[in-house]
């Protein structure tokens, strides 16, 4: 809705005698955008009734609102300016305080954000909005860190909107909102356990690895990457595993072949598992599920629909579980992999995917064009 | 001047004057522009002022509703506002939102011979002078040291929000999406009540000093009992809502074009999605909608899809016209802008295109039977007339559900349905913490989720020992008799009122 507000005035702004102005019933009134930086303090716009149906007297009223209004948003910015020092002491905001990337597509974000770190636990996510015009983005918890007050999050760049935070996201800038953790935590309470995480991304299998651990479980991690250049957090999954099981495409490092082969090669040697928990693309948990199925083991995966709001309320994150209907943001994310419908998962990923090449084009361009 | 009668006062209701059907149809502002001053000054003449008003008691929060509308006759536009917000919290809202024909208009004495007051309508014209003129009742406010805190911020949250504040209270409310208002925000498009009206509303609460925090997504951030604890409140209302959409079951809902109505709203009024890619969220909207259920949900279904470029939009209702829950205006609205409306039908299954997407929807034609337990004729299926519609998009609007976070995550009572389990005050089963609106009752409405908002505080207020004293609330002659929703009618909720 803010939205339809802002093509207003863009339409206003071409008729350029009639800036700042709009009506609202028959009476004139004058709007001004304030910087995104102080909508906080002063909200999205300030506006004011001129209490006058007449054009020519609204734009002389016009002229001397707008100097008020003007002045307004100086007072704000230089009493931000001064505040800011003690905002960042306080631990307001979500600055991110580190980043590293870990090659072109997959890059790590440190955000400050203390609430948040003391409140994660393994398995949950969040959803990151990184500029007024974004959508809500959901991102698996890789990290928290309750002394320094952070969490991490390990980023693929593989839409739209991940692209530009690629861009955008640079130590000592603010995410414009981030919000969670969301989702049931992941289940502890098993012996022996496989950890299996693939694809682009590693990280998010990681707190739920180091949980077990701590709890006393046996952990067999395995993690696969293409090749050896894109390995990453070798020594984080190290320490917390019994045994560590690498996946290379090429072989470059570890075992040649996908994480399913390391799976079974896990499942193999030990007879004794009682959990397999497989974080990754829905096509790689899927070959989890099937792996794990015969056996009858115990296999959770966690889902990564499409989200909205993450609370609940809209049902765009529903997934196929067993018989039934699920909202993977309230209910899961983690599910038993051999009830899930991942065909179904598959399918539904694809639902914007007119959309996200259409942004994604949009967006090159413009960015091309800078 | 002679007294009014019936027989004397303008026979028709006046006219609002609201956008042409084939306009608004293309547009998102809003549909009706609402009384002039002239209109009100016409329409406040066709109220008798009874002496036994009935359209009071008719009221969830039980407004003055003779009071105001003589203030209006009497060209006092200011004392209509505060006759106004005695009572409610938000005019210009709930004179848009509500559904006044089972309420006060649905009593009214002149509509039992002509057309009824509208109400609704100069209610919101007060509301509306009072934001162009920037009123504000400021109450003395003399703070008591008690801290409050309130989860969502919805019309439940706010009214709570607004009365604890008022009684000297500090008061946060937690809101887990990125902006303030519930469904007001996400749900209600800006063509039926603009954001605009919504942020005034929002703006007047934080000048009684109500912090709003968003993105706080409370039992999961923390709990309702850390609140209680580790966080210093001392006590909490749960206005969570009840956004938790239900699906019918039916084959084929998980194909790519089922949605639910919420879905579609959020995409849209709180995401931008009508201005995709300028707005990063995509609205994936086809060119044949359907939308089930005939409530006021479904209708903002419907008319968002027409706008956002839909060439047909139908709603598929099981029962007729008749039975449908919705506002009466909103089903008008959308008739005259070309929703087509297939009444006793019900889709019995989603079909798919062979790609994962929708094709077309199997339906049942449906005949009324007999009346249910909820009094509303019940519809039967007619055997053998199934046949196959072609649409590309079907959106859910038959109601939602409790949502599941806080009862997930801390101890409190739910009934079976998963609301939260409330006494008469609106007490939860832990001390200290109230509960009020949807996530008390289930879907219900905007007025009666600011009508509880402000009955648990005064529970709040009668647990925390804040007595309502002399410097605080002026006391008032008329008596209160009707306590329907706890809200005595003598108490004033402002007093030694700043006159700006
Ligand atoms: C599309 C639509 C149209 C409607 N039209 C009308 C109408 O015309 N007239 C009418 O009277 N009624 C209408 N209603 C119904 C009315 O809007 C609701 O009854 C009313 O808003 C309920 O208010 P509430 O405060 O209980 O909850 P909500 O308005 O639902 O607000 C709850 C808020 O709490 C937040 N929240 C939830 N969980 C948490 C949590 N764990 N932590 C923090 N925050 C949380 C939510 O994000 C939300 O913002 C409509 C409803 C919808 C969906
Ligand atoms: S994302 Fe909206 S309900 Fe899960």
């Amino acid at each position: 809705m803010s939205g339809c507000l802002a093509a207003n005035s863009v339409e206003q702004e071409t008729m350029s005698d009639n800036r700042y102005l709009f009506k609202r019933g028959q009476t004139w009134w004058v709007k001004v955008a304030v910087p995104r930086s102080l909508r906080q303090e002063l909200g999205f716009d300030l506006r004011q009734s001129l209490k006058t149906q007449d054009i020519d007297e609204a734009r002389q009223q016009r002229d001397i609102v707008l100097k008020e209004f003007r002045a307004q948003i100086a007072t704000a910015k230089k009493q931000r300016d001064q505040g800011r020092a003690c905002k960042a002491v306080a631990g307001e905001g979500f600055e991110i305080i580190a980043r590293e990337d870990f090659s072109d597509v997959t890059y790590l974000l440190e955000v400050k954000a203390p609430l948040l770190a003391k409140a994660a636990k393994p398995g949950q996510f969040v959803i990151v909005i990184s500029h007024d015009h974004g959508e809500r983005i959901p991102l698996t918890i890789a990290d928290f860190n309750v002394v320094r007050g952070t969490i991490t999050l390990v980023i693929q760049a593989v839409g739209k909107s991940t692209r530009e935070m690629q861009q955008i996201c640079q130590v000592g800038t603010m995410l414009h909102s981030i919000v969670g953790p969301m989702g049931i935590p992941s289940h502890l309470g098993a012996q022996k356990v496989v950890c299996v995480a693939g694809g682009l991304g590693v990280a998010p299998v990681y707190p739920q690895l180091r949980a077990f651990k701590q709890s006393g479980a046996y952990v067999i991690g395995v993690i696969g990457f293409r090749n050896a250049d894109l390995v990453f957090w070798r020594e984080k999954f190290e320490k917390y595993c019994d045994e560590l099981i690498i996946c290379t495409d090429d072989g470059s490092v570890g075992v040649k072949g996908r994480v399913t082969l390391g799976l079974e090669m896990a499942m193999d040697k030990h007879a004794d598992i009682d959990r397999v928990v497989a974080v990754g693309p829905p096509i790689m948990m899927k070959a989890c599920a099937e792996a794990t199925r015969p056996r009858g083991l115990e296999t959770i995966v966690s889902m990564n629909p499409i989200v909205v709001d993450g609370t609940g309320m809209c049902g765009g994150c529903r997934v196929t579980v067993g018989d039934g209907i699920k909202f993977a943001c309230v209910d899961g994310p983690e599910f038993d992999a051999h009830q899930v419908d991942f065909d179904d998962l598959i399918s539904r990923l694809g639902r914007f995917r007119k959309d996200e090449n259409e942004a994604m084009s949009v967006w090159k361009k413009a960015v091309g064009a800078v | 001047m002679a007294k009014k009668t019936i027989r004397n006062i303008p026979k028709d209701r006046t006219a609002i004057p609201t956008q042409d059907a084939d306009v608004r149809a293309h547009n998102f502002l809003e549909v009706s522009l609402g009384y002039r001053q002239e209109d009100a000054a016409v329409e406040c003449e066709r109220c008798l002022l009874c002496p036994k008003p009935v359209c009071i008691d008719a009221c969830p929060v039980n407004i003055n509703i003779p009071a105001f509308i003589e203030c209006i006759s009497k060209q006092d536009f200011r004392a209509a506002y505060d006759v106004l917000t005695e009572s409610t919290l938000l005019p210009a809202i709930c004179g848009r939102v509500c559904p006044q024909e089972d309420q006060c208009e649905g009593v009214c004495t002149v509509g039992e011979s002509l057309e009824p007051v509208a109400i609704g309508r100069l209610e919101r014209w007060v509301g509306d002078k009072a934001i162009e003129e920037g009123w504000f009742n400021k109450p003395f406010i003399e703070p008591n040291g008690f801290r409050i805190g309130i989860v969502g911020s919805g019309p439940a949250g706010m009214a709570c929000a607004a009365d604890m504040a008022k009684a000297g209270c500090d008061v946060t409310v937690f809101e887990a999406l990125h902006e303030a208002g519930g469904v007001l925000r996400y749900g209600i498009p800006e063509f039926r009540l603009p954001n605009h009206v919504l942020d005034a509303e929002l703006e007047n609460l934080k000048k009684l000093g109500v912090k709003i925090q968003c993105n706080t997504l409370v039992g999961r951030l923390f709990t309702i009992e850390e609140m209680l604890t580790e966080h210093g409140f001392d006590s909490v209302f749960i206005g969570s809502g009840a956004g938790y959409p239900s699906f019918m079951g039916i084959g084929g809902e998980s194909l790519n074009g089922v949605l639910s109505a919420n879905e579609l709203l959020t995409r849209c009024n709180l995401m931008g999605a009508t201005e995709f890619p300028k707005y990063d969220t995509p609205l994936g909207l086809g060119n044949k909608v359907a939308v089930i259920g005939a409530g006021n949900t479904a209708m903002d279904a419907l008319r968002v899809s027409l706008r956002a470029g839909a060439e047909n939009v139908y709603c598929i209702y099981r029962r007729s016209r008749s039975e449908s829950p919705a506002r009466l205006e909103e089903i008008e609205h959308a008739d005259e802008e070309g929703v087509q409306f297939e009444w006793l039908t019900a889709p019995i299954e989603i079909l798919n295109d062979g790609n994962g997407n929708v094709r077309a929807m199997r339906c049942q034609r449906m005949e009324l039977g007999e009346p249910d337990a909820s009094g509303r004729r019940r519809p039967i299926p007619i055997e053998g007339s199934e046949y196959e519609f072609e649409v590309d998009t079907v959106v859910y609007a038959i109601g939602t559900n409790a949502n599941p976070i806080i009862g997930q995550t801390s101890k409190i009572a739910l009934n079976k349905w998963g609301y939260i389990e409330t006494d008469e005050n609106l007490a939860t089963s832990i001390n200290g913490v109230y509960a009020g609106g949807d996530i008390v009752t289930g879907a219900a409405t905007v007025i009666l989720a600011m009508g509880a908002g402000r009955k648990a505080a005064r529970g709040m207020k009668a647990y925390l020992g804040i007595r309502d004293s002399e410097s605080v609330y002026e006391s008032d002659e008329t008596n209160g008799k009707n306590k329907l929703f706890g809200i005595d009618r003598s108490e004033r909720t402002f007093a030694r009122v700043h006159v700006a």
